[in-house]
């Protein structure tokens, strides 16, 4: 991959940030054509930085940074305007993504139609709509471009289609598997919950919930040992 | 030469601070023990006392020497306003404002899921008994408008509202002494999605 010294007006989303010295500030950006960035926003942290209302997480932004290496220096930010900040569910729905890319995504791999997926989560995610199937539109989007599409329409052991009356296992390098006893297997899946899912209509009760376990089965394959802070605390939050 | 290991154990120390690394720690400690012998001990003697007395006030959940704070014991404070605040540093600026005569309570942080900090790292269930004393009739939420200061806002509100509280957040918007044309387009924007009737 060629470093180039200067990028100007790249498409992006704050993806995290954090504090570095006394004013400045640490992001992590995801940008449209340079994939993940980690860029030090100098002075970003001073009283009246302007910086300080426009580095914020899910709005789309134009940011422009120069230098080499794993920590280039951002040069300027600019507003695009999106829409409202993510609320409530959907700002942790928000958080959750942003995990994903940022334990998933390798640095400066650009990945553009993700990108593009990731900007309508977000927009769909500020609107009033159902925050699950959101997610795991995002999340089927993010494997297959991780190059591990699922395979959702034959079954992996003789290629025959999938039978929306039969349960099946998922097995996660091969795809469904069926099974003749549920009772026996660890996370098993009916037929048309495959197939609802192939189609991406999250709409039924029983699909909603199976989608949600594949893609926690899946994603935590991909994480490997690594832990996603975002879904224990969503869990935590829901006993208060 | 090779530094003595009680030097070594300085620095090594010494990088607990925020911001600070090997090089600024070893520069530190060079500092205190070549022209500052005094200072150094200060700071010890100083580092120990604090470390032994100060604690976390019953009531705000804030720094004190006492089991409950001097502001939380004041008869001065209206009991039934309970302000949230993230940290020390926020509930000093409310109180500059001269604006607000209730108490607080000081989360000592945010939610933030990236980092790992839930509602478990940072005092949600103190501030639910705290806000659950009888007397507390409204809770202000003071948390920054960092999303991770919105999210905390927001489960804050849900856990106090299913508690039969009213709830209320602090106003945003457009500086005061702010001229429109040098307000950053963030803060304008939002100024614009939380416009109010008149």
């Amino acid at each position: 991959m060629t470093e180039r010294a200067r990028v100007d007006n790249a498409r992006a989303f704050v993806l995290h940030a954090y504090p570095y010295r006394e004013t400045s500030l640490v992001v992590e950006a995801y940008s449209r054509d340079h994939g993940r960035v980690a860029l030090l926003a100098r002075g970003a942290r001073r009283p009246r930085a302007a910086l300080r209302g426009t580095l914020i997480q899910f709005q789309p932004l134009l940011l422009s940074w120069a230098g080499k290496g794993e920590l280039r220096t951002l040069v300027k930010a600019e507003w695009v305007g999106g829409g409202p900040m993510l609320r409530g569910a959907a700002l942790l729905c928000g958080f959750y993504l942003n995990e994903l890319l940022l334990k998933l995504l390798a640095r400066e791999d650009p990945h553009e139609a993700l990108f593009d997926r990731y900007a309508e989560a977000v927009a769909r995610l500020a609107g009033a709509g159902e925050v699950a199937p959101v997610l795991r539109a995002f999340e089927k989007a993010l494997l297959a471009e991780l190059g591990y599409a699922l395979s959702l329409d034959r079954d992996a052991l003789t290629g025959s289609a999938i039978d929306p009356a039969r349960t099946y296992t998922y097995e996660v390098e091969r795809g469904p598997v069926p099974v003749a006893d549920a009772d026996g297997a660890a996370a098993v899946f009916s037929g048309r919950a495959l197939l609802g899912i192939a189609r991406g209509d999250y709409s039924d009760p029983e699909t909603a919930t199976q989608s949600r376990a594949l893609m926690r089965l899946l994603i935590n394959h991909r994480l490997e040992r690594q832990t996603l802070h975002s879904r224990r605390i969503f869990a935590d939050l829901q006993t208060l | 030469m090779k530094a003595p290991s009680s030097l070594e154990e300085l620095a090594g120390a010494l990088r607990c601070l925020p911001g600070v690394g090997p090089k600024s720690a070893q520069r530190m400690a060079y500092h205190l023990l070549q022209y500052d012998r005094a200072g150094a001990r200060r700071l010890a003697a100083a580092l120990t006392v604090a470390a032994e007395r100060v604690r976390r006030c019953a009531r705000c959940n804030g720094f004190t020497e006492l089991e409950v704070c001097e502001l939380c014991s004041s008869p001065k404070r209206d009991p039934a306003q309970l302000c949230v605040v993230e940290t020390p540093a926020d509930l000093l600026m409310v109180e500059q404002t001269l604006a607000y005569q209730g108490l607080y309570f000081v989360l000592m942080g945010r939610l933030s899921p990236i980092d790992g900090i839930g509602p478990k790292e940072i005092g949600l269930d103190l501030l639910a008994k705290r806000a659950a004393d009888g007397v507390v009739k409204e809770v202000i939420i003071a948390t920054n408008f960092t999303n991770e200061g919105e999210a905390t806002a927001h489960y804050v509100s849900e856990m106090l509202h299913a508690r039969g509280l009213k709830v209320t957040r602090i106003a945003r918007g457009v500086p005061l002494g702010g001229e429109l044309e040098f307000v950053d387009t963030g803060t304008l924007a939002q100024a614009f999605y939380d416009r109010r009737p008149t």
